[in-house]
């Protein structure tokens, strides 16, 4: 057999569609995982014992399921009980479920790395808690933060291959389908391989720099 | 004024206050003095309500700090200023300083911004007035943690061992505009150990020993013969100067 990748050429706009629905859902449960998982780290670190319970059995349960199950569960179980919810809208709900899980461990390790002082400064100075969560532990956790975070959306971005499962067709359906198509998985499978790592790199790279850009002020001695 | 009656704090079985009573007027710089681990920070603590007291009651302008309702009044009117200036580190100076008067009094951002500039200025740091914390030396970092006080206009100011973090050259510069605020009149309670410099600024002196406020007598006294008479005063007093 000869490696031959033109003949993907025509199927190229079909595996774009896939592609730009794979962009789609990953943004959409990028920031989904963030705001859950910025609730969620706040309840984990507030001084309730409830929510610290609470948050803590979410992180737990969604943590140590396959996200396969859970994406079955949703997509397969939940019709069985009245709940229909369409392949996208699944799919960006149960992976900003189990991202905001990971994302909030992160953030909570980096509200936890807070020095106290700086913390017991904003209260004596009469800054309300929520004041002091908004403008001091939250900007400070989420700058220490980027790197971890980052590497939390990259494994988002290749779990969201699994998505195809449910008849979702993003990169890695889009790709499944050209394959049974054309007969050329060899071809077509490589060309994925490339896709996603060119991908997380490109993630990688853009986490790089906004590592640096929010904490260009922080290096000691830096004017 | 701060009135603080029969103050008891522990830490687990450890007695760390036993009964303290002191107040501080308006006008008043009272310095506490003591060796290490007698209290001194603990108290402080207590005053601006980092620390839960286990007996006693603290005002401060007769606003309860022990009720979560009055603390807030509480501490709207003491400044803290602390040993490792705690500045927060996403912010520039300006920011740190502008920061309270806006959420907590209100003071248009504008407006709170030029004050912290000006109150910069007039510590000498005009120049760093944008610089982020990790961009300062420790003593300009002092020098923004007491302009983050002043900009809430507090009727007292605390300050724990402000200078102890500090080198001579640094905590010369920091000392320099203390003495200022004292000067013009700004009521402080001064945990240190700069005697010398207690001495020359103080109004009164406080001594803990081991939790216990054992002296508590006007600055000259305590420099006589009056407060030599305590033993564990004189001890400590003729060690700070060997060292
Ligand atoms: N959070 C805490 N938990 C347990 N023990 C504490 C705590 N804070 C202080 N202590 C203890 O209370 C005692 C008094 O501490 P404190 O910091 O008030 O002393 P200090 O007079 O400020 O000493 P220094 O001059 O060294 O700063 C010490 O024995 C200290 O170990
Ligand atoms: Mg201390």
């Amino acid at each position: 057999m000869k490696f031959d990748l033109s003949i993907l050429a025509k199927h190229v706009p079909f595996l774009l569609e896939g592609a730009w629905l794979t962009f789609q859902t990953c943004l959409l449960a990028v920031l989904g995982s963030l705001i859950l998982g910025t609730l969620v780290a706040a309840a984990r670190t507030s001084a309730s014992p409830q929510l610290n319970r609470l948050s803590a059995v979410y992180v737990d349960i969604f943590r140590n399921i396959p996200f396969i199950v859970q994406l079955f569960f949703f997509y397969f179980g939940l019709p069985e009980i009245g709940i229909y919810i369409d392949a996208f809208t699944t799919g960006v709900i149960a992976m900003s479920i189990a991202g905001g899980a990971f994302t909030s461990d992160v953030i909570r390790s980096g509200i936890l790395a807070i020095d106290p002082g700086i913390i017991e400064a904003a209260q004596v100075s009469g800054l309300k808690k929520s004041t002091i969560f908004r403008k001091i532990v939250m900007p400070i956790a989420l700058r220490a933060s980027v790197r971890p975070l980052g590497s939390v959306f990259i494994n988002l971005i290749l779990t969201s291959s699994i998505l195809s499962t449910i008849t979702l067709n993003e990169l890695t359906g889009s790709a499944k389908i050209v394959a049974s198509q054309t007969f050329r998985p060899f071809e077509v499978y490589f060309v994925l391989l490339v896709a996603y790592a060119a991908l997380t790199w490109f993630v990688s790279i853009l986490i790089g720099m906004l590592h640096r850009y929010l904490n260009r002020n922080q290096a000691e001695g830096a004017v | 004024m701060i009135s603080i009656a029969g103050l008891r704090k522990s830490f687990g079985a450890a007695i760390v206050l036993n009964g303290i009573d002191l107040e501080i007027r308006q006008g008043e710089v009272v310095s506490v003095l003591g060796s290490s681990g007698s209290g001194k920070s603990t108290l402080i603590r207590c005053i601006n309500g980092l620390e839960k007291i286990d007996a006693g009651k603290i005002t401060v302008d007769n606003f309860d700090v022990s009720k979560p309702r009055e603390l807030s009044e509480a501490r709207k009117r003491s400044g803290t200023v602390f040993q490792l200036f705690n500045l927060y580190p996403h912010m520039t100076a300006v920011q740190n300083v502008a920061l309270a008067p806006v959420e907590v009094l209100k003071v248009p951002r504008k407006q709170a911004e030029a004050e912290a500039r000006e109150l910069l200025r007039s510590v000498g740091l005009s120049e760093r007035a944008d610089a982020y914390p990790a961009q300062l030396s420790g003593g300009q970092r002092q020098r923004v943690g007491i302009c983050r006080a002043l900009a809430m206009k507090p009727s007292y100011l605390l300050l724990d061992e402000v200078t102890s973090a500090l080198d001579p050259e640094m905590t010369a510069e920091v000392l320099s505009i203390l003495a200022n605020l004292a000067k013009g009149g700004t009521t402080m309670v001064f945990v240190t150990h700069e005697i010398e410099f207690a001495r020359s600024i103080s109004t009164r002196i406080a001594f803990l020993d081991k939790g216990q406020m054992i002296a508590d007598l006007p600055t000259k006294e305590f420099f006589s013969d009056k407060g030599m008479a305590l033993p564990r005063v004189a001890q400590f007093l003729s060690k700070m100067r060997k060292d």
